[in-house]
């Protein structure tokens, strides 16, 4: 491609980039800004040396960390089989399974959220099935607590994994796993030397994606979580809304952002050296 | 605009300026209010703009949420298109402190008789609201907060706000503190209080509507939640003693228009006049700010009413100004003890 041919399609893409300028980049600096800059007191650092002084702000942002991660594992732990399986039907089998992963987007996710309190609420479903079984006397408490706020985070989340999962996964070529079967190698070893290493840097993907969703999560840990499990997003919303302390926000926003990036890009790393060899 | 309707409007407008300010105001078509939505502004609607629009042909658009960062993004950018703003009492002073209001010109609104702490400098106190103890039907009953922070007597899950404000000062009276010795809050006690009972508090919410439905699911037996949820419906019970009576307030946006304000100041009388009080009454049980006005409401109903006399009486006011002081670091103490559950 030549430079005159270059700059035509700059051209095209110019709008989307101004649009991303204006609508997008501009607020984002302008916000990390606000805890450096004070109107008619300059420069300061104040805001930092807050979070220092009471780490308790970031306490609750390696608490989201934690909960993000647990999220992101049981997702794993239920995406890699599902997407795996989906791989094994026919074409008519696939496409229903598909429709159904994707189905919850269309779905509004208050009303997702919300369907988890009939399922699992004391009265819930699954409470009144246990109980009527005899498995249990009590109810078994599944929300307002972490198990809950990680339940209704999987299910969101879940076509985020599974969906780049899948597609890595009908990429394989069967003659692939075929020779090695003819080589003597039993199903186990298939899946662990050829099969697993071949999804690895879709799985990784998605888990990432999964893991950054998580961070940001604010509708299910308000609802699911009875207050009872502190996310960085329901903290900024008090910190912007209620007191407000932009300011306070701010300086938290840009740790989250940081350690964002570090995870983005220890995975590119990462994603490097799969492809590499 | 054609060319020749634009100089017929050039050549009007020194005439309308000409006829002065009284003419400017009348121009007013709509005023901006921004208010906490719910059955609490169907009330304001019913009560007071049904009212102001038929005496005075100004529309009013009303918007919500009301949070106070919205207020500060408002004053910040500039605009001047929003001219009243709701409040709590406590956002109220942080709002004041912030200079994000202006004070009420009180002559100009020239209300009717109004309990005097409803007619704050920076807010006209429109809406008394309580924060009470509340129970499911059939759950036994506790009569002070003592006996509701006394989980083995009073068995049950609890569901309590997730906001300092509402909770700490009942945790500090389970303790034996007397209402008129409550502030300067004793934080530390009220933390041990909680913490002693955390294991039974199942859900601390953020939103009004939880309490009373967590109620009605079995999810929780006892809750502290706002009066106007849980009143009137008898799958509840519950208990004005020791609530905490508060006033939501409408205060001047700062920048706002001169005529916007004058439009908003005649508004504010027709919420003055209990009348249109007992109106709003019909629609959310809480009240205004009229002595009189408990004369208008229903016998039957005045045990409902956050500021009927029975219930003024049993409770205490919300110390606004303590929390505009020490509101930042006891949030602080509270994201600690969260995370502490």
């Amino acid at each position: 491609m030549n430079r005159a041919s270059r700059l035509e399609g700059f051209g095209f893409i110019a709008p989307l980039l101004v649009l991303m300028v204006v609508a997008f980049n501009a607020p984002i600096v302008y916000m990390l800004g606000l805890a450096f800059w004070e109107k008619g007191r300059g420069f300061t650092l104040e805001h930092y040396e807050g979070l220092l002084e009471a780490p308790v702000y970031l306490r609750v942002l390696g608490n989201t960390m934690r909960i993000a991660l647990i999220a992101t594992i049981a997702n794993i732990i239920i995406g890699y089989p599902l997407a795996h399986w989906m791989r094994g039907l026919g074409s008519r089998g696939r496409m229903i399974a598909l429709a159904l992963v994707v189905l919850p987007f269309w779905v509004s996710i208050l009303v997702r959220t919300y369907a988890w309190i009939v399922v699992l609420g004391n009265g819930g479903i699954v409470n009144r099935a246990l109980q009527w079984s005899g498995l249990t006397d009590a109810p078994v408490s599944f929300l307002y607590n972490e198990l809950g706020v990680t339940i209704g985070m999987a299910n969101v989340l879940l076509p985020f994994l599974v969906l780049p999962l899948f597609a890595a996964m009908i990429r394989i070529d069967d003659r692939l796993l075929q020779a090695a079967a003819s080589l003597g190698a039993p199903p186990r070893t298939i899946f662990w030397k050829v099969y697993f290493p071949l999804t690895l840097p879709a799985l990784a993907a998605g888990a990432l994606l999964v893991f950054i969703l998580c961070l940001g999560f604010y509708v299910t840990p308000a609802i699911l979580g009875g207050g009872r499990v502190p996310m960085i997003s329901n903290l900024l919303d008090t910190l912007i809304n209620q007191i407000p302390r932009w300011e306070q926000a701010s300086a938290i926003s840009t740790i989250l952002l940081i350690v964002t990036l570090v995870i983005f890009a220890a995975y590119r790393r990462l994603d490097r050296k799969a492809s590499g060899t | 605009m054609k060319r020749r309707t634009f100089v017929g409007a050039a050549t009007a407008l020194p005439a309308v300026s000409l006829l002065g300010a009284g003419s400017a105001r009348a121009q007013v078509k709509e005023i901006r209010m921004i208010e906490s939505g719910g059955k609490s502004g169907e009330s304001i609607e019913v009560g007071y703009i049904e009212p102001f629009t038929k005496k005075t042909g100004i529309k009013v658009i009303r918007e919500s949420p009301n949070s106070l960062g919205k207020l500060r993004a408002l004053v910040e950018s500039g605009q001047t298109s929003t001219v009243l703003m709701e409040l709590g009492s406590g956002t109220l002073v942080q709002a004041k402190n912030l200079k994000l209001i202006e004070p009420i010109d009180w002559a100009a609104v020239n209300p009717a008789a109004m309990f005097p702490e409803a007619k704050n400098e920076y807010g006209f106190g429109y809406q008394y609201f309580s924060t009470i103890m509340a129970w499911r039907a059939g759950a036994k009953a506790p009569k002070n907060w003592a006996e509701f922070f006394d989980t083995k007597a009073f068995p049950g899950k609890r569901c309590l706000p997730d906001f300092p404000h509402y909770s700490l000062p009942f945790a500090v009276m389970a303790t034996g503190v007397p209402a008129d010795k409550l502030f300067p809050l004793d934080v530390e006690t009220g933390f041990k209080k909680l913490n002693e009972i955390k294991k039974d508090i199942a859900v601390w919410w953020k939103a009004g509507a939880q309490p009373p439905q967590l109620m009605k699911d079995n999810e929780v037996q006892y809750v502290i939640c706002w009066s106007g949820r849980v009143v009137g419906d008898p799958a509840f019970g519950y208990n004005f003693a020791g609530g905490m009576a508060d006033l939501a307030y409408f205060s001047i946006v700062k920048g706002s228009k001169p005529e916007d304000r004058a439009a908003a100041y005649k508004l504010m009388y027709e919420m003055s006049l209990p009348a249109n009080q007992a109106k709003a009454a019909t629609v959310i049980s809480y009240t205004g700010p009229s002595p009189e006005l408990d004369a208008l409401l229903p016998k039957d109903k005045l045990s409902d009413f956050p500021s009927s006399k029975q219930n003024k009486s049993v409770q205490w006011f919300q110390n606004a100004e303590w929390w505009a002081a020490n509101g930042e670091a006891v949030n602080k103490k509270w994201e600690a003890f969260k995370l502490g559950l």
